[in-house]
């Protein structure tokens, strides 16, 4: 049940919050919250989205912050 | 523009405000659900950034972002569009983290401000630190420190705030501390309309319209009436009875000038420089075409008279030869022949023979002339009459005089001087009175200030600085 196959509808979740709330600065707990879901599995999700560059990180521990990281498209018309 | 003020985004708002929220307050907007909260604080980021491009911060602990972005289109606000453009944010986080990032140097609050500019703050709301924070001194910790981070950053803010039905005991103290305080509420008015006010309790470094302006929610978003109150308004709808002073900022305060049967008391001292006021509000007479009755007293004679008016554009001979100024004076002295047959000279009377003369002559006359039409105008030198009659006389007179002019619907000025009339007379001269104009000397500074008038609306006090064109002063 906890196969990477199993998170795909929460990951999905996670990744439209995020893409559709660009200015979201959330802790794991903070999001727990949020979305309604367990914070533990959350936290796996958002490891994962951080790897994907979706995500970035804040600082570190129980007090990171997850927030979205805008595609280079913004950023390249900003230029 | 006034750069010290920020506007609100609410046209009716700012004149409520007199232009604005003063630069870099913290305002609270509270109210309880759906009185519009959330509206009037996106109203207020959304117009500064279109109409002043002034890039702001939406910062809402509750609600979602897209829910807003979503909830704006109502308005044809494109808020997403606003953020590509990095004039507008809408952020989301929690109370902690807010509060986490706010103290780190070149924290995540720092970076965002500094992205933008930010200029504006809306938080949504700070209810939600009740929740974060368990002890209510640790809220009140962190609303002070948040506050002053904000002034910090000369962020002008506006703080939403939740009311409950329960009354909570911090709500005093947070109020307390902010610069300004709004109220919202939506009343039940009839059976199928609830009535929404807007009402300023308090606004630091600000002058306010006081009491309950009703708003409504538009196409537009918030849309508020200043109630009737405000000089703006009176302005407007100014009776076709009302003549202006000729300085604009005094007939703004008394919502256009003087009304026909209006008594006015102005209160000087020695010091303070009257002539122009009471000439401009003489000239703003004669300009409309009114007779005046003159109280001539020992400091103006007939040739100050003259040169003030001409300061006007006014040839006092030439009215005075049309017959539209009488004078009564109380002291033997030479007077051009020009004047000779305008002049009542009623220094020789003693007080009983003085009543009959103005009740016979002086009343009558006004009093036939405003049966043919005539619109009359009475400049009642009390300083005079006070000093020549006796201030005994003044208690016993003064009251039925006024009143008499004013049932023939006559406005008097009634120039004093309340310190040397004595408090007990002062009091009574008053309250017989539909207004009072203020001036005096404190410093190097000349004052001037409206503390009543016949519809409620006073002024604080104004600087009255000279200047070179008519109507040579201005009031600031
Ligand atoms: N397009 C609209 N036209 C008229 N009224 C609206 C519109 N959109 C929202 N409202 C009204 O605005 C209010 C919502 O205000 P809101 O700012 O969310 O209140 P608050 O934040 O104080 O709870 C609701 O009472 C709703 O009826
Ligand atoms: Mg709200």
């Amino acid at each position: 049940m906890n196969g990477p196959q199993a998170m795909l509808p929460l990951q999905l979740e996670c990744t439209l919050y995020f893409e559709n709330n660009p200015y979201a600065y959330e802790t794991v707990d903070g999001l727990s919250v949020r979305l309604g879901r367990k914070a533990e599995d959350l936290e796996k999700i958002l490891e994962h989205l951080v790897s994907l560059n979706i995500v970035e990180v804040i600082g570190k521990g129980a007090t990171a912050i997850y927030h979205y990281n805008q595609p280079e498209l913004v950023h390249g018309v900003e230029v | 523009m006034n750069n010290n003020v920020v506007n609100t985004g609410v046209n009716g708002l700012d004149r409520v405000l007199y232009g604005g929220i003063p630069r870099g307050n913290t305002v609270i907007v509270e109210g309880f659900p759906g009185t519009g909260k959330t509206l009037l604080g996106m109203q207020f980021l959304y117009q500064g950034a279109v109409q002043h491009d002034e890039p702001g911060i939406y910062i809402t602990f509750e609600e979602f972002p897209d829910q807003i972005y979503k909830d704006m289109k109502a308005f044809g606000w494109d808020i997403r569009k606003l953020e590509e453009e990095n004039k507008l944010r809408v952020i989301t986080l929690s109370p902690e983290v807010l509060m986490d990032q706010m103290m780190k140097p070149d924290g995540l609050f720092e970076h965002l401000i500094h992205e933008i500019g930010c200029k504006r703050i809306v938080v949504d709301s700070i209810s939600l630190f009740q929740y974060s924070y368990a002890s209510i001194e640790e809220q009140r910790k962190v609303i002070y420190s948040f506050r002053n981070t904000l002034r910090k950053y000369q962020l002008t803010s506006i703080l939403l705030k939740e009311m409950t039905s329960v009354e909570e005991e911090n709500v005093s103290f947070i109020n307390y501390l902010v610069d300004g305080v709004i109220t919202l509420t939506l009343k039940p008015y009839s059976k199928n309309y609830r009535k929404r006010t807007l009402e300023v309790t308090k606004m630091r470094g600000s002058r306010i319209q006081e009491g309950e302006h009703l708003y409504r929610i538009t196409d537009e978003g918030i849309y508020l009436i200043p109630a009737l109150s405000m000089v703006e308004d009176e302005v407007i709808t100014a009776p076709v009875d009302t003549v202006p002073t000729a300085i604009p900022a005094m007939d703004r305060i008394l919502g256009g000038g003087i009304h026909d049967g209006a008594t006015f008391t102005i209160d000087t001292n020695s010091k303070s420089n009257y002539r122009y006021i009471v000439t401009a509000i003489k000239s703003g007479r004669i300009k409309a075409g009114q007779k005046l009755l003159i109280f001539l007293s020992s400091l103006t004679t007939i040739s100050e008279l003259e040169s003030n008016f001409k300061k006007y554009d006014l040839d006092l001979a030439q009215i005075v030869k049309e017959g539209n100024i009488t004078f009564v004076e109380h002291y033997r002295r030479n007077v051009p022949k020009e004047y000779k047959d305008a002049i009542i000279n009623v220094s020789d009377l003693d007080n009983e023979q003085y009543r009959r003369v103005m009740n016979e002559q002086i009343f009558s006359m006004i009093e036939q002339g405003v049966a043919n039409g005539e619109k009359w105008f009475v400049y009642y030198d009390l300083n005079t009459i006070a000093s020549q009659r006796g201030s005994e006389f003044v208690k016993l007179y003064f009251g039925v005089e006024v009143a008499k002019i004013s049932s023939l619907g006559v406005s008097t000025l009634v120039f004093t001087n309340f310190k040397e009339l004595g408090e007990e007379t002062s009091g009574f001269v008053e309250r017989s009175s539909n207004g009072v104009i203020r001036t005096w000397v404190d410093g190097n500074y000349q004052f001037l200030q409206i503390t009543k008038t016949p519809n409620g609306t006073i002024s604080e006090p104004l600087l009255v600085e000279k200047i070179d064109e008519k109507p040579f002063i201005r009031l600031v």
